[in-house]
């Protein structure tokens, strides 16, 4: 199974491509102008903008070959109208309080890196073949088993290294079904995620009933960096950042070094391509899958760790909240390349950190928010990313001959 | 021969499922067993819960009471979950993947309580059938969207509807939040929904109506299934969704356009969801809050429900009676927490749940276990084999290998 | 020379498929600097024998020898081990991939020191070879493109250098110029003297007698699985070949009426098809069918017919050009509307697009027509309409081995195509298309199918009949069509000989046609 369906490439005036894109850049000029440092008080330029968005993309779309492409630039020309009325409607110093840029980076690189992990995750799982809608479950598993293993031995390492097993267990399980037996991956990946709610709150209530984790279990420290911290901006955004997020950002390139640079990268990403070819060069098809499966459970189990133990200090039913979908959403959004993975997930990280930090004065909006990314993600897949192409081999088994 | 073939393809369709179901509570009694429980009395004391003891003539006095009650309840569980099952079962037999039951369900069920709470004094079979077709409807515009940019634009149907699941969830809490532009006019401050008025309450047909009777919606949910059967198996629209789902290519050659078949079918499965939260909303819940917006599990339950019922209209059905058994006898109220802690039995239920969809992902029972030849596909479900692009139909290879061309092995190689 | 034993020989091969027997104790030997090539029609053999050689297939029985030694190939790894390097027909590659990578993929340079225990690829390294062997036997290809951006004689070229780089001394070319353009055939036909001159043995599997006679040192010819003998080419000419290849037997005679052709149903005209890659299939076919005639078209595989075909029946909208039923244009106008302009069509591929394979009988047999009464009304079917029609088709056609609620894919291939032969013709269509209609089918199947075809003829419908098989052709047809390259490039009687139908399917000019 794939993630977006093939489509007819058409060679067409770049002209067009490129309006169609400048478009939807100034979409995003029109919003940008209504917040700080900028902040201009008046929605006017923004409509003005929002409109010649529309206006821009709805020319574009004239042009058959790139009718998504303009109808998504209008749509998110039209988008910037209203979310530029509600910063303009808001008093400045409201605004100014949300848009305090180091606090929303701080806080968005904290609601990103469980996503990170997971998409780095599932990249290596999809570029191998194999859909992995599993992350989901696997990141739960990652966050009891961070609390349990934290727990147990009191020290968080331990935790992170039974959560990752865990999470790569999980995967394994994944892996048989899809790879050996052949199943179809999407439904296994939903099993998945079942069976990793079921289980993680069933043991959370055997082992800690009613009273939930103790409050004082050894968590993941956080990096102090005292150079940075007394920089502006530097200080309050980067200056006390946990471990495990700088583990995550430091993945992103590391993933893309081994997929991009190294043999066994190039290999995974010829079986998830063509496994046929790839076996007919002598490449060994089922073990890589069995590998990249079990390796993105253990990424996704971390971000996991991090969500339990290295945010909440505690574990709670089902607390990985769809975040697995969500890493699922950047992968693809991210056109499976890592950086563009850490791209979409510090997009999402961002627009949550906002939607929390609007709520404290408009709880509404901060709702609205929190759909934002999702309604984004859908254009954006639907229109802007076009020529986005998955493995070309990703959720179909193999059938040895 | 003809009806002897059929006896035992049904005989197996339903031999399928029950081992399926009977290894998954072996697997769940196993892990009751390591943490220190007895499986056979927690499995009696479930079934004790479900209220499936009712049936037993020798149950009486209080305990059937109880069980009148606790089986009311476990029909309650079901009708939701036969409609959302029957919402992923019908996208399955055209070779779609809706997993945006739950976001339908959703959308639904936001219209419902607004079309249910704004008129006071309408008539009350107006006004439920009003209710219910705003329900009907908005799933189906809701289900609509994921159909259409399949169908034109080619965005996979699973990526988009788990979209449509988050925004459906997050619009639904920002209009019943407080400050929401649905939110309750009465309980200024709470998070929740106005109240359904009682001329849009879906009569209650057993049991109390003020204690969560079993309402009418039941029957709204087994008409659905026999429309689902009518449509899949009767209408030309249900051949030529059968046709996509087995084959695309041959459907095109036989002039049925794929792309409208996706479409047309999303559009039903959002149909068959929003009728899940009508009968949730009108028929018990009466109210909603933005709590239930993210605890509700009911649209992704309907993924295994359709599953384990093979994508049939009978066995959606049956799994989601099953299902909504095992979450009324592992319920707090239900299940006798001196043999079993209610909490956990919970979280075995999804276990059992997890493991039931894990043993029909693929072959693996009818193959392995019963040794049926693999080619005949019946340890799938009944879905399109579209669904799983890419694996050879073993029927054609089979054939092609004994009729021994050349080229169509030269391209397996 | 002669005292060397040869670097390859095959002996006494046999393959067989279930009841089906694909190569039959065929013998075949192969010395170093010299290119022997493997003649035969579709089917003959000639890609199972060399799946065998490349560890695809095992062999029912038979020895392979390289350098005189018995071996085991199993796997191709196994044979590339010992050498053996294949160029398949369709090609084995990553499309986004570079071409550097496509050929190390595999066997892929690592740096040294650390980066060897990281395997960090040796991109340079890979290039650098890549462009070595590139230059060494004049196969320009550019390391950096992505395999899909480059044209389909580049790609060729990418997999003889990935055999050359795991230092193949046995080259398979299988079918190697059926997809080039007349320049890159040139090309590659010096590539070939080149590889030849280095000491590299090359096996040249074709069906064209020309290319044949100009590249090999000695021909082998295949005939239904079996060895026809082994000629040198001194002395051959496309006569003795064809004649070797086709036999002069010929199975099938086929007892028809003198054709009386009516007005034309069917009329193609100029007609410009792409196909899936967006490459040009057909390339201006014009052509007529008349009611009360079977036309043949006639060619080799893969030269447009398949584009061509759906055109004619809706699936596929062409480019340009027109397509007119009974003096109706239903040009890119849909399936739908071609069923209703009275056209109708046995697909090549039944497992595929001819039947919908879980479906029962009666539902595949409903397949055009269940919109309309007495199928279904109202947008409701009539099951009992269904079957009763189901039942009736059954027995007419003598489909055997299942009746109205049997699935299609429990029935025979032959059977499976008396079910698509009894739909299609049921719908008294005003033109039949048959592609292909009696591949894969046994003797008495065929026969079926030719009858019904002419019974269709007398009953005074036109029939466009493609297909592959030249006895087939020419023991049906009333007019005999040769397609080339995606154009209709002769008309021959019935009467034309193999020969001459043989050399104008494989591009040749025909001597007084």
């Amino acid at each position: 199974m794939t993630l977006s369906v093939e489509r007819p490439r058409l060679a067409a005036p770049a002209e067009h491509r490129r309006l169609g894109y400048a478009a939807a850049g100034l979409a995003a000029i029109a919003w940008i102008l209504t917040l700080p440092p900028i902040l201009v008080r008046t929605p006017l330029p923004s409509i003005v903008l929002g409109l010649l968005a529309a206006l821009v993309g709805v020319v574009v779309a004239t042009d058959p070959s790139h009718r998504r492409l303009g109808a998504c630039a209008a749509g998110l020309g039209l988008i910037a109208i209203p979310l530029a009325l509600a910063m303009t409607n808001q008093t400045a110093a409201n605004v100014r309080i949300v848009f305090t840029w180091s606090a929303v980076v701080a806080s968005g690189l904290t609601f990103a890196t469980p996503l990170i992990f997971g998409a780095l995750g599932g990249i290596i799982s999809e570029r191998s073949g194999v859909v992995n809608i599993g992350l989901e479950g696997m990141m739960l598993m990652g966050c009891y088993f961070g609390i349990f293993g934290a727990d147990i031995a009191h020290t968080w390492l331990i935790g992170a290294v039974l959560g990752m097993a865990a999470g790569g267990l999980l995967a394994l399980v994944h892996a048989y079904f899809s790879i050996h037996l052949r199943a179809n991956q999407v439904v296994s990946g939903t099993a998945v995620n079942l069976l990793a709610v079921g289980l993680t709150g069933y043991l959370f209530i055997a082992q800690y009933g009613d009273n939930g984790t103790p409050g004082t279990l050894p968590q993941v420290p956080n990096v102090n960096l005292p150079v940075v911290t007394h920089v502006v901006f530097f200080g309050d955004a980067f200056g006390h950042t946990n471990l495990l997020t700088w583990v995550g950002l430091l993945l992103v390139p590391v993933v893309w070094w081994f997929l991009f640079r190294t043999r066994a990268g190039l290999r995974l990403r010829a079986i998830g391509e063509q496994p046929l070819a790839a076996s007919t060069v002598g490449l060994r098809v089922m073990a890589t899958r069995y590998v990249a499966v079990t390796v993105s459970g253990v990424f996704a189990a971390l971000g996991g760790v991090y969500l339990s133990d290295g945010f909440d200090g505690s574990f709670n039913f089902n607390m990985t909240d769809g975040r697995g979908f969500i890493a699922l959403a950047a992968v693809i959004f991210g056109k499976w390349n890592p950086f563009g993975a850490l791209g979409a997930a510090l997009l999402f990280g961002l627009s949550s950190a906002l939607a929390y930090r609007l709520q404290t004065f408009s709880q509404t909006l901060g709702t609205l928010f929190l759909a934002l990314p999702y309604a984004l993600t859908l254009i954006a897949v639907a229109g802007l990313i076009g020529r986005s192409r998955p493995p070309a081999a990703s959720g179909i088994p193999y059938v040895k001959e | 021969m003809r009806s002897r073939t059929r006896i035992a393809r049904a005989g197996r369709g339903l031999l399928i499922p029950l081992v399926t179901v009977v290894l998954a509570f072996i697997a769940g009694g196993f892990v009751v067993l390591f943490t220190g429980h007895d499986p056979f009395s927690t499995y009696g004391a479930i079934f004790d819960g479900t209220g499936l003891n009712w049936l037993f003539p020798w149950v009486t006095g209080t305990a059937r009471t109880t069980a009148a009650f606790n089986l009311q309840q476990t029909l309650v569980a079901a009708t939701p979950l036969i409609l959302t099952g029957l919402s992923v079962a019908f996208a399955f037999r055209v070779g779609l993947f809706n997993i945006g039951a739950q976001g339908q369900y959703t959308v639904g069920g936001v219209m419902a309580v607004w079309i249910g709470s704004i008129f006071p004094n309408m008539n009350p079979v107006l006004h439920i059938v009003l209710a219910i077709a705003a329900a009907a409807l908005m799933g189906a515009a809701w289900a609509a969207i994921a159909g259409w940019l399949r169908a034109v634009v080619g965005t996979h149907e699973v990526l988009s509807t788990i979209m449509l699941n988050w925004i459906a969830i997050w619009v639904a809490t920002y209009l019943f939040q407080a400050g929401g532009p649905l939110q309750s006019t009465t309980e200024a401050g709470n998070p929740v929904s106005n109240t359904i008025v009682p001329s849009a309450h879906l009569p209650v047909i057993w049991g109390n109506p003020l204690l969560q009777g079993l309402s009418i919606g039941i029957f709204i949910s087994l008409a659905a299934a026999v429309a689902f059967w009518a449509i899949m198996n009767r209408s030309t629209l249900g051949y030529e969704i059968r046709a996509v789902g087995h084959s695309p290519d041959a459907a095109r050659g036989a002039g049925i356009s794929v792309a409208r078949s996706y479409a047309v079918t999303m559009a039903i499965c959002g149909v068959f969801a929003g009728l899940a939260a009508a009968t949730d909303v009108l028929g018990w819940e009466f109210q909603i809050s933005t709590g239930d917006l993210t605890i509700s599990q009911v649209g992704f339950l309907g993924i295994a429900v359709a599953l384990l019922g093979r994508n049939t209209a009978i066995g959606t059905v049956a799994a989601a009676l099953l299902f909504g058994a095992l979450e009324t006898g592992t319920s707090v109220r239900a299940l006798n927490s001196n043999v079993f802690n209610p909490e956990l039995a919970s979280q075995l239920t999804l276990i059992i749940e997890g493991l039931v969809v894990l043993l029909v992902s693929t072959d693996l029972i009818a193959v392995r276990i019963l040794g049926l030849p693999a080619k005949l596909g019946l340890g799938r479900p009944r879905a399109g084999t579209a669904l799983d692009r890419g694996v050879p139909d073993e029927a054609a290879t089979a054939a092609a290998v004994t009729e021994g061309l050349e080229g169509k092995l030269e391209q397996g190689v | 020379m002669t005292d060397q034993p040869p670097v390859l020989e095959l002996r006494e091969i046999t393959k067989r498929f279930g009841p089906v027997v694909a190569n039959d104790r065929v013998d075949f030997d192969l010395r170093a600097g010299e290119v022997h090539a493997l003649l035969g029609e579709n089917g003959a053999g000639k890609s199972t024998l060399m799946s065998v050689l490349y560890g695809l297939y095992s062999p029912t029985s038979g020895e392979i020898l390289v350098d005189g030694r018995p071996v085991r190939i199993d796997s191709p790894n196994d044979a590339i081990d010992l050498g053996i390097g294949m160029v398949h027909q369709h090609f084995m590659f990553i499309p986004v991939m570079t071409i550097t990578e496509n050929i190390v993929l595999g066997s892929e340079p690592v740096r040294t020191g650390v980066g060897h225990t990281l395997g960090v690829l040796d991109r340079r390294t890979a290039r650098d070879r890549v462009r070595e062997l590139s230059d060494r036997y004049g196969l320009a290809v550019d390391p950096d493109a992505r395999i899909e951006d480059v044209s389909v004689g580049m790609q060729q070229r990418v997999e003889i250098l990935r055999a050359l780089y795991r230092n193949a001394r046995i080259l398979v070319l299988d079918e190697p110029t059926a997809v080039l353009t007349a320049q890159e055939i040139t090309e590659l036909m010096g590539v070939i003297q080149r590889l030849k001159a280095d000491g590299t043995a090359i096996i040249f599997i074709s069906h064209k007698l020309g290319e044949v006679l100009e590249v090999a040192d000695r021909v082998t010819v295949l005939r239904r699985g079996r060895s026809m003998g082994t000629v040198p080419r001194a002395g051959a000419t496309e006569q003795s070949l064809a004649r070797m290849v086709v036999g002069r037997d010929v199975i099938f005679r086929v007892e028809k009426e003198e054709a009386t052709p009516g007005d034309p149903i069917l009329e193609v005209e100029d007609l410009h098809v792409v196909d899936d890659r967006g490459l040009e299939a057909v390339r201006g076919a014009t052509l007529t069918v008349r009611a009360g005639e079977i036309v043949a078209l006639a060619g080799v595989d893969g030269n447009g017919q398949t584009e061509l075909v759906e055109a004619i029946t809706g699936i596929r909208a062409p480019v340009s050009g027109r397509v007119r039923v009974d003096g109706a244009d239903i040009t890119g106008r849909g399936v739908r509307r071609a069923t209703e302009a009275g056209v109708a069509h046995i697909a090549q591929d039944r497992h595929r697009v001819g039947l919908v394979l879980p479906f029962t009988l009666a539902e595949n047999l409903g397949l055009r027509r269940y919109r309309r009464p007495p199928l279904s009304r109202l947008g409701w079917l009539n099951l009992r309409s269904f079957a009763e029609r189901a039942a009736g088709l059954i027995s007419a056609f003598d489909v055997r081995g299942g009746g109205a609620e049997t699935p299609a894919y429990a029935l025979s291939g032959g059977n499976q195509q008396k079910v698509c032969i009894a739909r299609e013709i049921d719908s008294e269509p005003r033109l039949l298309v048959a592609h292909q209609p009696t591949r894969g089918l046994d003797v008495g199947a065929i026969e079926f199918v030719h009858s019904r075809l002419i019974e269709q003829r007398d009953a005074g419908r036109g029939v466009l009949l493609v297909s592959l098989e030249s006895e087939e052709v020419r023991s049906l047809a009333d007019r005999i069509l040769v397609i080339y390259e995606g154009r209709i490039v002769a008309e021959f009687p019935p009467e034309a000989s193999e020969e001459e139908l043989g050399i104008a399917m494989t591009g040749g000019t025909v001597v007084g046609a």
